[in-house]
């Protein structure tokens, strides 16, 4: 189940929220931005949507003061069409995936967080391939300074034979010679 | 002596003047030829009267009048008299103006009698029979009767002598009076009648004209002989000095009426300063015989006389140059003359004497007056007629000068019109630039409204998405949990005792309950009707606030709750506060109705709320310090109840410089393009048509306070 984070002061809006949602998503409601501070760090968060209005904090100033440390889950704004300056700069900033706008349409809502969710995890897969990819080069990296070195190595057993060639050569030459 | 003068011959007409007034009508015969004089240079100056009558060095008379000229020196002369046939009669001396006079009768050698008759003895009107000084002729018998005269005079000693009897002389005197009474009648008259006529008309020349007579008639007067009756005897000085006094003044009056008469100054300039020289000679004169210098004073006076003799050129050439009554006045003067060359001719015997000859100069003169009267009236006349040219000439330009002045008053309309259009050109204009300046600040006033309407829809699309979102978010998921909740109940229904499987059919159910987790849905069912129940009394209060705050029948006056109109304004408000500050709230639970535009008031609220809200948004802190505190009540001050609200906020505060200008329109902390500045000043635009006081208290750092009462 797909983990959602709802952050809004208005404490009918969290229940309608979960009451909509619990069928489909692991929801997790709080009024307080500290709490959902808490719950991101206790719980794998997908997908974070929060009022853009609040008391103390806008949408927008949760969203900036939780992206240092938690910069993957995917983020998404339930704004009064007001508010829309606020919305358009946060997108501008890459700061939100989507904005809702209030009062919310469930099957669109559950549609979105969904897709917030799939580009999560394309996003983390993305990331776990990357690592892989990472992981062969290394690997790749190290196999080649090894062969490197081996051929260095048949390098300097050339060169010696070379010489005792050589010296080979010239001692038959002097032996022609002296002949 | 040496300063003795003497005048011979007749040389001014003021002479002949004298000369006529001491002829009489009845003496025939003048005793000229008998009287002798003593010749001064040979006696010696005191001498008694008997040694004078015997001295040797007398000199006889050949005129018919003696004249001993004008002296300050004693004169002697004698007659000698027959004592036969002349005792008894009187011996007459015509000349009233002698200072002393005296006469001895001297009978063989020996003085028997005396007699003072000059001016000066007071003795003279007492003693003699008749105006003239008299002197009776003794009776005795004697061989050499001989009269002595001891005289001495300031004037000319003009001697007309004759011997007569009582009767004759007093008969004499009592013609001369009657005549002399008609004559002085004529002169009353002509005084009195110019007299009247000036205090009437008011013409100076009158005034002028009775002084000439009133001198004139003085000076004929005096030298009749009838001083006595002006009463001055008790006065000698004046008395001595009588006769020059009226020369002077005839002579004056004479010269400032023939002056103004004939206009001088105006026709003939030359003649009227020669008329002022003689003015001031005369004046001369006047202030000679005040010091005494009699003799002196009289030899002016003489001199001057030669004045009258202008007067016939100078009406001349008045007449020539127009001046009618010029005419009358030459007429009179000339009249005069000859009546002074009559009187003059008859003295020297050339014509004989007769009472006419004798009464020529009264009557010339007393002619004159009367001419001169008529001379007046015609001068009366040419001034009527010259101010009623003048009056024409005046009226005629008066006529033109209307005549400009209408013309200057076309051009000055024209002018004033001209202005006035451009004026009212200006002024339509002008007219035009309020309306369109008006019509700027009610657009300005309109979109600082749709401004705050703007705002306001913003907030309450917000304020009603919250509920409206739960409301219909529960709905559905309502939906979906009675959907578990049917699908239990459609189980539960399904059970039946009589079942064999009942009891498994028990077990499925509860773990069917177990998984659809029943519990929680009831619990969840439980809050989404509470969220529902609550919405929807939120959305119905939003609502309600909503048709408070937009009576917008708000221009009409009507009866309101202050405290009704704050909530409805912080409803509409809620959102947009919710995250810039707590909003708190005192309302009076006793505040009566007030009358006023709630609409409008409404706007004042919100707009002051407003400004609270944003004098603290985006301040580096904590979010409880930002407060907006409401509260209403009801106060008394001044003798009147007031509905005080108190808006107070913990912003930024405001310095002196931004509080006072505040209510300035246009007048905004705001950078541009975000307020219009006008906020405040319609929020004191709407507490002005309530009457209501305002008044803001401000603290930089600490935030503000508006306070407004409202009157009740």
């Amino acid at each position: 189940m797909i983990n959602v984070l709802y952050l809004d002061d208005e404490a009918h809006n969290l229940t309608a929220f979960r009451a909509a949602f619990r069928r489909d998503f692991q929801v997790h409601v709080t009024t307080e931005p500290t709490e959902a501070v808490r719950i991101l760090r206790e719980q794998p968060i997908e997908v974070i949507i929060s009022d853009q209005k609040m008391p103390k904090l806008s949408g927008v100033e949760f969203f900036e003061l939780i992206m240092p440390d938690y910069p993957n889950p995917v983020r998404m704004l339930l704004t009064g069409h007001a508010d829309i300056d606020a919305v358009i700069d946060a997108i501008n900033k890459g700061q939100i995936y989507k904005y809702i706008s209030k009062p919310w349409n469930e099957s669109e809502l559950k549609a979105l967080v969904q897709e917030a969710s799939d580009l999560f995890h394309h996003r983390q897969g993305m990331a776990s391939e990357g690592a892989k990819l990472m992981q062969r080069m290394n690997e790749a990296r190290l196999h080649s300074t090894r062969i490197q070195r081996l051929t260095e190595g048949q390098v300097e057993l050339n060169a010696e034979k070379t010489e005792d060639i050589a010296r080979l050569a010239r001692e038959i030459t002097q032996l022609l010679d002296s002949n | 002596m040496g300063c003795s003068i003497r005048i011979r011959g007749l040389r001014t007409a003021w002479i002949g003047v004298f000369l006529a007034m001491i002829s009489t009508v009845g003496a025939q015969e003048f005793i000229g030829t008998r009287v002798e004089s003593l010749d001064q240079s040979l006696t010696p100056a005191l001498m008694g009267v008997e040694a004078v009558a015997l001295s040797e060095n007398w000199s006889a008379h050949t005129d018919r009048v003696p004249n001993l000229g004008l002296s300050d020196d004693v004169q002697w002369i004698r007659v000698i008299l027959d004592s036969k046939t002349e005792n008894g009669m009187l011996l007459e001396i015509q000349n009233a103006g002698i200072d002393e006079l005296t006469g001895y009768m001297i009978c063989d050698g020996k003085v028997t009698a005396s007699f003072e008759r000059g001016v000066i003895a007071s003795s003279h009107v007492e003693s003699t029979m008749g105006t003239y000084p008299t002197f009776p002729i003794p009776l005795t018998e004697c061989d050499e009767l001989t009269v002595l005269f001891r005289l001495k005079s300031s004037k000319p000693l003009l001697l007309p002598m004759r011997i007569a009897g009582p009767r004759e002389i007093i008969g004499d005197s009592h013609q001369r009076d009657v005549l002399f009474a008609a004559y002085f009648g004529v002169i009353l008259v002509m005084l009195l009648y110019n007299l009247f006529l000036f205090f009437s008309v008011g013409d100076r020349s009158y005034l002028e004209y009775s002084l000439f007579i009133l001198m004139i008639g003085g000076t004929q007067l005096v030298l009749n002989g009838y001083t006595s009756y002006l009463q001055i005897q008790s006065l000698p000085w004046l008395n001595h000095r009588i006769t020059h006094f009226f020369g002077v003044f005839s002579g004056l009056t004479t010269i400032v009426f023939v002056q103004n008469f004939l206009r001088l100054s105006r026709y003939v300039p030359w003649l009227h300063k020669l008329l002022n020289f003689y003015f001031v000679i005369y004046l001369i004169a006047f202030v000679l015989a005040i010091f005494g210098q009699l003799i002196w004073s009289y030899n002016v006076i003489n001199f001057c006389a030669a004045a009258i003799f202008f007067c016939i050129p100078g009406s001349i050439i008045t007449m020539r140059k127009g001046y009618a009554p010029a005419k009358y006045f030459l007429l009179a003067f000339t009249i005069f003359i000859i009546a002074v060359l009559v009187f003059v001719l008859k003295d020297s015997g050339i014509i004989p004497y007769n009472a006419w000859t004798f009464f020529a100069l009264p009557l010339g003169s007393a002619i004159e007056m009367v001419v001169l009267s008529l001379a007046l009236a015609s001068r009366i006349n040419q001034l009527k007629k010259e101010s009623a040219i003048a009056r024409e000439e005046q009226m005629r330009s008066l006529q033109l000068n209307e005549r400009l002045v209408r013309e200057q008053n076309n051009v000055l309309e024209d002018r004033v019109k001209s202005r006035t259009a451009d004026l009212e050109e200006m002024n339509s204009t002008m007219r035009a630039t309020l309306e369109e300046l008006q019509s700027a600040q009610q657009q300005l006033v309109q979109s600082e409204k749709l401004a705050s309407i703007g705002q306001l829809t913003a907030g309450i699309a917000h304020e009603l998405n919250n509920p409206i979102n739960f409301v219909s978010s529960s709905a559905q998921s309502l939906r979906r949990d009675f959907e578990d909740l049917n699908e239990v109940v459609d189980a539960v229904k399904t059970l039946d005792p009589a079942m064999e499987d009942i009891g498994s059919k028990v077990e499925a159910l509860k773990s069917k309950l177990a998984k659809l987790d029943i519990d929680f849905t009831q619990r969840e069912i439980d809050e989404l009707l509470k969220g529902i129940e609550d919405g929807t009394m939120r959305t119905s209060e939003i609502v309600r606030g909503l048709r408070i705050f937009s009576r917008m029948d708000g221009d009409n006056f009507i009866q309101a709750q202050v405290n009704e109109l704050i909530e409805s304004t912080l409803i509409v408000l809620r959102s947009n506060l919710k995250d810039v500050a707590t909003v708190r709230y005192t309302l009076a639970d006793n505040l009566p109705l007030v009358t006023c535009q709630p609409g409008r008031l409404n706007q004042v609220f919100m707009n002051i709320i407003t400004n609270a809200a944003q004098s603290m948004e985006g301040l580096e802190r904590e979010f409880e310090d930002n407060e907006v505190y409401i509260q209403t009540a009801l106060t008394e001050s001044i003798g009147q109840s007031w509905i005080e609200v108190r808006i107070k906020d913990s912003g930024v505060g405001m310095p002196e410089g931004v509080k006072s200008q505040i209510f300035d329109p246009f007048f905004t902390t705001k950078p541009v393009g975000e307020g219009t500045g006008l906020g405040l000043s319609i929020v004191m635009g709407i507490l002005r048509d309530h009457n209501a006081e305002v008044e803001v208290e401000s603290e930089e750092g600490l935030g503000s306070e508006f306070i407004i009462r409202f009157p009740l």
